[in-house]
């Protein structure tokens, strides 16, 4: 399929590019101006090959002259390609990288730093949006034609003109400005009842904000607001060593932790074209499947949780204990695992532990069946989640989205099958596909995908490959680009890293599953009733915290203005259970 | 009754020491069962009082825009009718301190009185969402009140009398009147619990301790009171229905076991269920609790006119 | 849900006792920082390495191969990068140290001298 595929991508594209090539049979490498790249995206689009998968911005200023031409794929050798000229010094490129399976095709624009200007290619991609709102604030890139004009990550007091990504970037420069007009406000037609939601909850997580316009019971309009948890971990990677980066990036999110620290280090590794143990792969893939099996369990009390569901809650939860102490067993912490290095894993698996996993996945097995039960046959449940928030297959592949979420909607995306990555090649997965595209049918991939878990591991252990857990990595990365894309319990995760031969990455940039899954949400609430907004969102599984780490944040965001009611968390859940077993007005 | 009597039973018992007591205690058996039936310790027996203590010690925040005097009365005015109720009901198994004739009747509407308060306060404030939890507080109060009062009224029917005491003490002479009327039983149970909005009914308040709906903006004293208002009439709900449908409360030992009994039922519903089978909500609520609330007083009637007293 | 909610009622709760009853900490738990003098040869390849800047090596006698080890509990993220990093293997995380929270500041800097021999903090016993 691919290098056939990638040719006539090429070849259907080549009237608006100005270069291309083929970096290795999954890498199609593309340039083309910026007045050329609404026409070159709208003709992509017309092949259907492929999905966007993250639009990642690149500032040129640096002490070497930028990356040479080849491309890594990770796990496998880098691929052989011309050298050309990338990068000149005071540009700025902006990468569209579209995907199918293994493959990459990246669309590069370069445009200059004074006049960083692109046409928003929204219209032919409606999940760019978040991803165009993000290049335009972190790195300044004018993205012209974006719909919606709030800020989504950087705080509303934000000075103007400041862009944190740009290496000429000074921390002193991002004094907050004061009276700066909020970004909240979905922009209704004034007499609308707006219901906003946060982003102070005292029951949520992560705080975020969401607007819904609602006519009644039915929303009418939705928009979110991200960015309250902005960390600045890319910037920050930049000012880091390569194995300090390992640290930082699992911290981007405590439920998937160590699916980041997998992506980078696999990133790294495929840059300084490294060949990992085959033990040491397994041990990371086991360890992986862990934590998704720990992330779909808390998932599912907090979904059971936010349909009212505490006993359902109480009980999950209860049994997630039991994988958070095999990961204790195994790597010294229940959350971030700090298992993985550059070149392996720290952690070795012995027969002891290989047994207590072993029991472990057995008494799991057995509450997920009995979970399955209770998804698909309480009635109460099923009030709440059957034929609630449908996203139906197209609308799923329009807005992009990843994961559980796509897969509820008959998308047989799964990147563990799709383009296998550390051991998933020895270890093969089955990905949980649904055809109801309801809330019910998320739910029910999710645990139908825990037995899928609970089998991989067993399998892992069974066949176990003996060896080292890990190969010494260089100081210095040499130059070059990688991408790794892996499947975290959320969904398709996308890191982008570059270095320019140093100790330090010269970019970083990760794209979380949960900014694909977004677009999709605001869109299907409309129609829907209030609520069934907790659900619905709860659906997804949200990982705010994966979403919000580009920048060093100042100030966090403040509440709506006056005249706007507020919400907490708390009050919609609420409202949402009494909707639906207590009274209604 | 003399003057000292009357003091007596309205701070000591069953008045407000015994009721404050007794309703503490009462929550903390209701939360430890819930607890133990979702695998966890829950609280120690001192939880409620610590909770109560620390709201009283706790800032009052009074928000803008609202009626001070509503907003600081109507607290007292919830908690002090749910004290008033407590007088007219078999409470520890003793008789009633006052009575009159047509008592259940006012001490129905004194338990009503609580959603009442709350349904204003929510509207009290200026809190958008408060009003909007005030209004389901009190469409919740319309859906449950109605049914809940005509399962009171079946073993009222079968005693002849509106006075709770003669109900009572009726009930404790004849069979046990859960088997008699079953339906009637569980409307009562389970309009009970949707008047205190315990799970599967949890209205404004939330399983966890964040309030918010229509008691958003109450803070300190005045959620203090409004809470134990709620334990109150938790006690007083446990109490009434036993009195009716578990064959009367005579003594002490019989208040303790046949209260307790049924407070395990209604620990075991809140964590069985997410929330009951009910589709529709206000609609079928009103179709199918009251009717067979309806359903079981005809039969009542019918049986009685044809002779069978039950 | 009925036969769970049943079962539980008779069943122990699942809430662990904690600090009434502790229970022991799995080997591989990732506590205090130990270094042990005498295998270490002031490399700083962990200063290097570590995320948080936490570690300090402060030279005394470099001939004699004398430091001390300024350690900051507060900065570690104990991750035992650290410890993979040194090639002496001088470093390890403590199993029962890691009741660390603290009210007082100043005992969040752990200065490890080199007194003589032999590590200069003492696990606690295992229970």
């Amino acid at each position: 399929m691919s290098a056939a595929d990638l040719s006539r991508i090429q070849g259907a594209l080549a009237p608006w590019l100005t270069g291309s090539r083929l970096a290795s049979d999954t890498r199609l490498d593309m340039e083309t101006p910026a007045e050329n790249l609404l026409a070159a995206v709208t003709a992509f689009r017309g092949l259907a090959w492929g999905y966007l998968s993250a639009i990642t911005g690149l500032d040129g200023l640096g002490p070497a002259a930028g990356p040479s031409a080849s491309e890594a794929a990770p796990g496998g050798a880098p691929a052989q390609g011309s050298a050309s000229q990338h990068g000149t010094l005071g540009s700025i490129e902006v990468l569209y990288q579209f995907c199918q399976g293994p493959c990459l095709a990246t669309l590069r624009v370069r445009v200059p730093r004074d006049r960083a200007e692109v046409p928003s290619i929204s219209g032919a991609v409606p999940s760019a949006v978040l991803f165009e709102r993000e290049l335009s604030e972190m790195l300044g890139v004018h993205v012209t034609g974006l719909p919606g004009g709030k800020r989504q990550f950087l705080p509303d007091d934000w000075p103007p003109n400041v862009f944190p990504l740009r290496k000429d970037f000074l921390v002193e420069s991002a004094a907050p400005v004061a009276d700066s007009a909020p970004s909240v406000g979905s922009g209704e037609a004034p007499g609308t009842f707006i219901v906003p939601i946060g982003p102070q909850h005292p029951a949520l997580k992560e705080p975020g904000h969401f607007e819904f316009a609602v006519d009644g019971e039915i929303i009418t309009g939705a928009s979110i607001r991200l960015g309250y948890v902005h960390r600045g971990i890319e910037k920050a990677a930049e000012d880091r060593s390569w194995v300090q980066g390992l640290y930082l990036v699992e911290r981007i999110c405590g439920i998937c932790s160590h699916i980041h620290a997998t992506a980078y280090a696999l990133g790294v590794e495929a840059l300084a074209g490294m060949t990992i143990p085959p033990r040491g792969q397994a041990i990371r893939t086991l360890l992986c499947e862990l934590e998704r099996i720990h992330s779909h369990l808390l998932w599912l009390g907090v979904a059971a949780h936010e349909a009212g569901f505490d006993t359902l809650f109480m009980f999950s939860w209860r049994d997630r204990e039991t994988v958070m102490d095999l990961l204790e067993q195994l790597t010294g912490n229940r959350v971030n695992y700090a298992a993985n290095l550059i070149g392996g894993v720290k952690y070795e698996i012995d027969a002891p532990a290989a047994d207590a996993i072993r029991r472990g996945m057995d008494y799991l097995e057995g509450r997920a069946r009995h979970y399955l039960k209770i998804v698909t046959t309480d009635e109460s449940f099923l009030r709440r989640t059957r034929g609630v928030g449908t996203i139906s297959r197209e609308m799923s592949e329009r807005f992009g989205t990843v994961g559980p979420t796509a897969r509820a909607s008959g998308v047989p995306t799964d990147l563990r099958a799709a383009a296998p990555y550390a051991a998933y090649g020895q270890f093969p997965v089955t990905p949980v596909v649904d055809q109801r595209c309801d809330q019910e049918a998320r739910f029910v991939v999710r645990v139908r995908e825990l037995s899928e878990c609970f089998r991989v591991v067993r399998e892992i252990l069974d066949r176990l490959p003996p060896g080292d857990l890990s190969i010494p990595a260089p100081r210095k990365v040499a130059e070059g680009e990688a991408v790794s894309r892996v499947e975290a319990p959320r969904g398709e995760l996308f890191y982008y890293l570059r270095s320019t031969g140093g100790v330090k990455p010269d970019r970083v940039k990760v794209r979380t599953p949960s900014l694909c899954n977004w677009a999709a949400v605001v869109n299907v609430v409309i129609g829907q009733k209030l609520a069934d907004v907790p659900v619905i969102l709860a659906g997804i599984d949200p990982c705010f915290s994966c979403n919000d780490r580009s920048l060093t944040l100042r100030r966090r965001g403040k509440t709506g203005a006056g005249g706007v009611e507020t919400w907490s968390w708390e009050d919609l859940r609420t409202y949402g259970i009494r909707w639906y077993g207590g009274g209604r007005s | 009754m003399n003057v000292v009597l009357a003091l007596v039973a309205l701070l000591l018992f069953p008045g407000v020491l015994f009721l404050v007591t007794a309703s503490l205690a009462y929550e903390y058996v209701d939360r430890k069962l819930v607890a133990r039936f979702q695998n966890r310790v829950g609280p120690r027996w001192f939880q409620p009082l610590a909770d109560f203590i620390k709201l009283l010690v706790k800032e009052e925040i009074v928000p803008d825009g609202v009626n001070r005097g509503l907003f600081n009365g109507l607290p007292l005015a919830a908690l002090a009718g749910a004290l008033t109720a407590g007088l007219y009901v078999p409470m520890a198994g003793l008789a009633p301190s006052w009575g009159f004739r047509g008592d259940l009747v006012a001490t129905v509407y004194l338990l009503m009185m609580m959603t009442l308060c709350i349904g204003l306060a929510g509207a009290n404030t200026q809190d958008r969402f408060s009003l909007v939890g005030a209004v389901r507080a009190l469409t919740q109060l319309f859906s449950y009140e109605a049914p809940f009062l005509l399962a009171l009224l079946g073993p009222a029917i079968a005693a002849g009398s509106w006075r709770i005491a003669e109900v009572n003490g009726w009930a404790r002479e004849h069979p046990w009147m859960i088997l008699t009327q079953p339906l009637g039983f569980i409307v009562a149970l389970i309009g009970l619990m949707g008047k205190l909005e315990l799970p599967p009914f949890d209205a404004p308040e939330a399983e966890t301790e964040i309030v918010s709906g229509a008691l958003t903006e109450y803070s300190g004293r005045g959620l203090a009171f409004f809470r134990l208002g709620r334990d109150i009439e938790l006690l007083i709900g446990l109490t009434l229905i036993s009195a009716f449908y578990l064959g009367g409360l005579g003594s002490p030992l019989q208040f303790l076991g046949k209260t307790l009994a049924l407070l395990f039922v209604t620990a075991a519903l809140q964590s069985l269920f997410a929330r009951l089978r009910i589709d529709q909500t206000v609609g079928l609520w009103w179709r199918t609790g009251a009717v067979l609330a309806l359903v079981q007083l005809l039969v009542l009637i019918a049986l009685r006119m044809i002779g069978v007293s039950l | 849900m009925l036969n769970d909610v049943v079962v539980s009622m008779f069943r122990r709760p699942f809430t662990e006792l904690y600090p009434y009853r502790v229970k022991p900490a799995p080997d591989r738990l990732r506590g205090k920082l130990l270094w042990d003098e005498s295998k270490c040869d002031g490399c700083k390849l962990c200063v290097r390495d570590c995320p948080a800047r936490a570690i300090e090596v402060e030279v005394i006698d470099r001939a004699a191969n004398r430091y001390a080890y300024h350690y900051h509990l507060d900065r570690c993220i104990y991750c035992a990068q650290c410890v993979v990093s040194c090639p002496h293997h001088a470093l390890s995380m403590s199993r029962t140290l890691y009741h660390l929270a603290s009210t007082d500041k100043a005992s969040f800097v752990e200065v490890y001298r080199a007194a003589g021999a032999g590590t200069c903090q003492e696990e606690e016993p295992i229970p």
